[in-house]
């Protein structure tokens, strides 16, 4: 129940660390918030209640980004919701451009901000051209990294940056919340030169990081690997690499592989069922032109790394303050 | 002559009046000039011109001192000079110019009996002689009809003449007749003449009738100053020119001629009758320098407007008019427009007018000058809608700008503060039952122009239209129930969304029969903006311009309406029918999120977003400086009701930018206090926590220590009992 490291720690910064405090105030908020109505049902209830949506991933449904990004167990879990509320459009094959996901993430979260959904966009396209249109797996795996690994990617852009004006970035201290620096791409003649970093030395520098850095980072082992199979990239190449590895993405945890992102039979099987209460519809529904091309080729997988819903509520012993969504993962 | 020519159309149709009087400086007690034979044309009574010519020449039998059957012999006063003309016997004694024709041709046939044309020396010219008999019996006059002539002969001790006929010839040319001084009439009708010529020396010539000719140009007429009738009809004449000098001019026909138009007529104060029929004429001026002109014929023009004609309206003499056989006749207008500008007018198209028709005219005139006023205020007032809407969509553009640039732009202010000083404009509106006099046409046209310089408010049928953020304030109105229930209609036009979703409540109540939205330029940017409009009562159509609303460029928003909107079964998205197969493919890619969002939402958040938007609207309405209590609750319940029908979708709502970053505020003071109360909480209990573990880790060596401190102290079991003992008596 509690892990060893519990003892390294000061019981307060164990808390903070673990973003039990976050959970631990927001739920306080939350409370306060509607306390008429809470009370109404029991305060006891109302946190029961909390910590089972925090720990099903659905307390970040409708709320504010601030909440959103804060922790990320939130995180993971907001990219899990939006890929299982808009698998739907993902499947029926639409290609759309930024500002349309961006009205999609909005949907979940009203205060999302622009800027991250052209970050993502921009891993996607590769460059300015951000009126194009993007295929749903593609954005959301660019945009899991893009969100998920958000603080890390400023870090690495003011490596890379530092790199290519080529700093010995050992000696540089790495500023943690430089944003927009990375915006300042190489200019081109010395992208014409030789472009991009020495592997190496990139990952060297990113190994680094990670140990130092607060924020979550992908596992060094994966990075280095990602990072091995080239001698130079450049950083947008990295970030699609890192997009793309799918041992990143399970080890992230929130989303299925890319060969199951269109499938999740549970709420494909809710979808039928609402089909089936349009009102004035006869039986055309289930005979409709998509049931064909639903990618049939993997059964469901045992070891998904979330759990469908009612799974997920029978394990009660998680909600003891233990949210680390890792924890989750590998019980 | 026309009765020759057989063109009954070339005189008006029998019946006609005569006119009242004949010029008294002019009476002629003559019954029948050859020419005017009814004969020709059988059960046709006589044609126009000779009518008009008998009018003229002819005195009727008005005057009891002249009565046809004893009339043997007739006056004819030429001016000054008094002729009289002895008769054939044969004559008849009645006035019958119309049943005369039998006798004419016995007259002129026998006439021609006795006429030798000899031929002269000259081969051209044959040379005219008569009879000594002849010539007493006619000194006056000369028929030679239908002779077969070429040219004019030399006509020789004839210069008595005063009437001279050349009708149905072949006559090319007119001469070898100057020395026929006192020639009054001179008929050369249906002849071959190509010019005027060879009349300069004819001083007293009255009558000329030169009608079926060839005749291109009116010309040489500089010396006929004592002309009373010109025919020319039927000729070629293309302009009316070298007539301005015929001040004795009586009547001018210039009917079946090239005419294109009609002026140049000063100078002819005498012209009582103008025959103009069947030119192609398209304007006519001058007409009011006429100060005798009578009769007026211009039927079978080209005449399409009142405007060309308009010189009419001025001439006061004028009482007969015919406008047959033009354009302008067929319009609706042409009758009353027509009496009602030619009040002095008698007849028209050979019609008498009555008082009756007067009296119609005037009053079809002065609605028709209502409707023109009306139409003129209607201009005016869509130009001045169009003024205020172009400076709506100015103000919308320059605060557009703003908005992108609200980092660089210094200026936002000024402009904020100009907004408010032209906002303060009255609003005037006239709604349909102040209009309700008016005509029925016009009331669907226009009901109520509401107008201030930044913003409009129109309602127009059953469209409530509004320009500019201002005209959401129309809401807040007393609208009347009948313009309220007959809304259907409202488009929304250079306004933020945002702001019209604060009135979107508002809407409901004064509106509740609208059922179809627009939106033009209301910067409709994000899906969940659609959110807003779930909350009204009824929408069957929604109409959104891709012009100032950049959502619609998205591939996916008519199914996110279709979806969210689902529960008003709409039936019309941008024009265009909602198809069950947009439904299902609505449901397709949002039904996930419907149920994700109301199945999965842990259960205090969804209380606290439906307390949010029943506060919002609650909030909303308070605004509306706190209406009745009543309403409220209404409304209340209604949102309650709304929210049971639709639980899964009800999540799925959208607060206005302004009124989110407000509540983002007011989070964030709860956080800072939260995070204050959880701090000391965990403080409190992590210390708590340490103690105990402090006390954990002592306990065991204090029970120890305490173990052995007992049994050092009962090791001695004497000393101990003393002790004890002591105690005790100690205590008592």
């Amino acid at each position: 129940m509690l892990s060893p490291e519990r003892l390294a720690l000061p019981d307060y910064e164990y808390l903070a660390q673990r973003h039990v405090l976050t959970y631990m105030e927001d739920a306080v908020c939350q409370l306060l918030e509607n306390k008429e109505d809470i009370s109404q049902y029991g305060i006891a209830r109302f946190f029961t209640e909390y910590f089972n949506s925090v720990c099903q991933g659905t307390h970040i449904l409708f709320r504010e980004f601030s909440f959103i990004q804060a922790t990320p167990h939130n995180r993971a879990s907001f990219l899990r919701a939006f890929w299982r509320c808009f698998r739907t459009v993902g499947k029926n094959g639409d290609l759309l451009t930024m500002r349309e996901y961006h009205c999609l993430l909005q949907l979940l979260c009203p205060d999302f901000p622009l800027e991250l959904t052209q970050k993502a966009a921009r891993i996607v396209l590769m460059d300015d051209a951000m009126d194009c249109l993007m295929s749903f797996s593609d954005f959301l795996f660019a945009f899991q990294i893009q969100f998920y690994y958000s603080e890390f990617l400023e870090s690495v852009a003011a490596i890379y940056q530092d790199l290519l004006s080529g700093k010995n970035p050992n000696t540089v201290i790495v500023p943690t919340s430089s944003s927009g620096q990375h915006r300042q791409r190489p200019t081109l003649g010395e992208a014409s030169m030789l472009e991009g970093v020495e592997a190496s030395l990139f990952y060297q520098c990113l190994e680094n990081l990670c140990d130092r850095h607060k924020y979550s980072c992908p596992p060094p082992a994966l990075v280095k690997e990602v990072l091995s199979n080239v001698q130079r990239l450049t950083f947008y190449g990295f970030l699609v690499a890192l997009s793309k590895h799918h041992g990143i993405n399970q080890a992230l945890g929130a989303l299925p592989d890319k060969g199951d992102l269109m499938h999740d039979p549970a709420l494909d099987e809710e979808l039928e069922r609402l089909l089936a209460q349009i009102p004035g519809l006869v039986n055309s529904v289930t005979a409709g032109p998509e049931a064909s091309c639903l990618p049939a080729r993997t059964p469901p997988r045992v070891g998904s790394p979330w759990r469908p819903l009612h799974h997920a509520r029978k394990v009660d012993a998680e909600s003891d303050g233990s949210t680390e969504e890792t924890d989750e993962s590998e019980t | 002559m026309a009765a020759d020519s057989g063109l009954g159309d070339e005189g008006p149709p029998h019946g006609r009046a005569p006119p009242e009087h004949t010029p008294a400086a002019f009476s002629i007690r003559l019954v029948s000039f050859p020419h005017l034979r009814p004969a020709e044309v059988p059960n046709c009574g006589p044609t126009w011109e000779s009518i008009r010519l008998s009018e003229i020449l002819l005195l009727p039998a008005a005057s009891p001192k002249s009565r046809w059957p004893q009339a043997e012999g007739y006056k004819f006063r030429a001016g000054p000079a008094e002729v009289e003309f002895k008769l054939n016997k044969e004559t008849p004694s009645f006035p019958g110019r119309l049943l005369q024709h039998d006798l004419e041709r016995n007259y002129s046939s026998r006439q021609g009996d006795h006429i030798n044309l000899v031929s002269s020396s000259m081969p051209s010219f044959p040379i005219l002689q008569r009879s000594s008999e002849e010539k007493i019996l006619y000194s006056d006059r000369l028929t030679l009809e239908r002779q077969k002539l070429t040219v004019c002969p030399i006509i020789d001790g004839e210069e008595h003449l005063r009437l001279l006929n050349f009708q149905h010839n072949f006559i090319t040319r007119i001469q070898n007749i100057s020395n026929l001084q006192r020639l009054i009439f001179l008929d050369l009708y249906d002849n071959q003449i190509e010019e005027i010529s060879g009349l300069s020396t004819l001083r007293s010539l009255r009558v000329l009738l030169l009608g079926k000719n060839r005749i291109k140009k009116i010309s040489n007429l500089e010396n006929l100053k004592s002309l009373d009738v010109l025919d020319l009809h039927g000729n070629q004449i293309t302009k009316i020119e070298n007539v301005n000098h015929l001040c004795d001019l009586r009547v001018l026909n210039l009917a079946r001629n090239l005419l294109s138009h009609v002026d140049n007529l000063n100078g002819l104060d005498s012209l009582t009758e103008l025959n103009l029929r069947h030119n192609q004429i398209t304007f006519v001026r001058d007409v009011d320098n006429l100060p005798c002109l009578q009769r007026l014929f211009l039927s079978f023009n080209n005449i399409s407007t009142f405007e060309s004609v308009c010189c009419l309206a001025d001439s006061t003499s004028l009482s007969d008019i015919t406008f047959d056989g033009n354009p302008i006749a067929q319009e609706s207008w042409y009758k009353h427009t027509i009496l009602q500008n030619m009040m002095q007018l008698r007849q028209l198209d050979m019609k008498r007018i009555t008082e009756e028709e007067r009296r119609m005219a005037s009053v079809v005139a002065k609605k028709e000058e209502e409707k023109k006023r009306e139409s003129h205020k209607q201009s005016l007032l869509k130009e001045k809608k169009r003024l205020i809407i172009n400076n709506v969509a100015r103000k919308w553009d320059l605060q557009q700008h703003r908005i992108t640039n609200i980092a660089t732009n210094q200026d936002g202010k000024d402009s904020d503060s100009q907004d408010h000083c032209q906002n303060d404009g009255s609003t005037i509106s006239a709604f349909p039952e102040e209009t309700g006099s008016l005509d029925s046409g016009l009331t669907s046209a226009l009901q109520g122009l509401s107008v201030t310089d930044t913003h409009l408010v129109e309602v127009d049928g059953d469209t409530l239209s509004l320009y500019g953020s201002g005209a959401l304030e129309c809401l807040d109105r007393n609208w009347s129930v009948q313009t309220a229930g007959m809304v259907t209609t409202v488009s929304f036009t250079f306004i933020e969304f945002d702001e019209i979703v604060q009135v979107l409540p508002k809407l409901k109540i004064k509106f509740p029969n609208s059922l179809h939205l627009k939106f033009k330029e209301t910067n409709l940017v994000m899906l969940q903006q659609f959110n807003a409009l779930a909350e009204l009562r009824r929408v069957d159509q929604l109409t959104v311009d891709p012009q100032g609303n950049p959502v619609v460029n998205f591939t996916l928003w008519k199914y996110y309406v279709l979806f969210r909107l689902s529960h008003f079964n709409m039936q019309k998205i941008n024009g265009t029918e909602v198809t069950q197969n947009d439904m299902i493919m609505a449901e397709r890619l949002f039904g996930i999120l419907a149920h994700v969002a109301s199945s999965e939402l842990p259960q205090y958040h969804l209380i606290s977003i439906l307390g949010d938007a029943r506060k919002k609207q609650f909030r909303y309405l308070l605004e509306t400086k706190g209406k009745k209590p009543g309403i409220v609750n209404e409304e209340n319940n209604d949102s309650k009701r709304l929210v049971g029908e639709s639980t899964n979708r009800a999540t799925l709502n959208y607060t206005t930018r302004d009124f989110y970053n407000e509540k983002l505020e007011e989070i964030k003071e709860k956080k800072k206090f939260c995070k204050m109360y959880i701090e000391d909480l965990v403080k409190e209990a992590t210390e708590i926590n340490m103690k105990n573990e402090a006390l954990q880790k002592l306990w065991p060596q204090m029970f120890i220590e305490l173990v052995r401190d007992a049994v050092m102290e009962i090791r001695n079991k004497n000393s101990y009992m003393k002790l004890c003992l002591q105690q005790i008596t100690d205590q008592k």
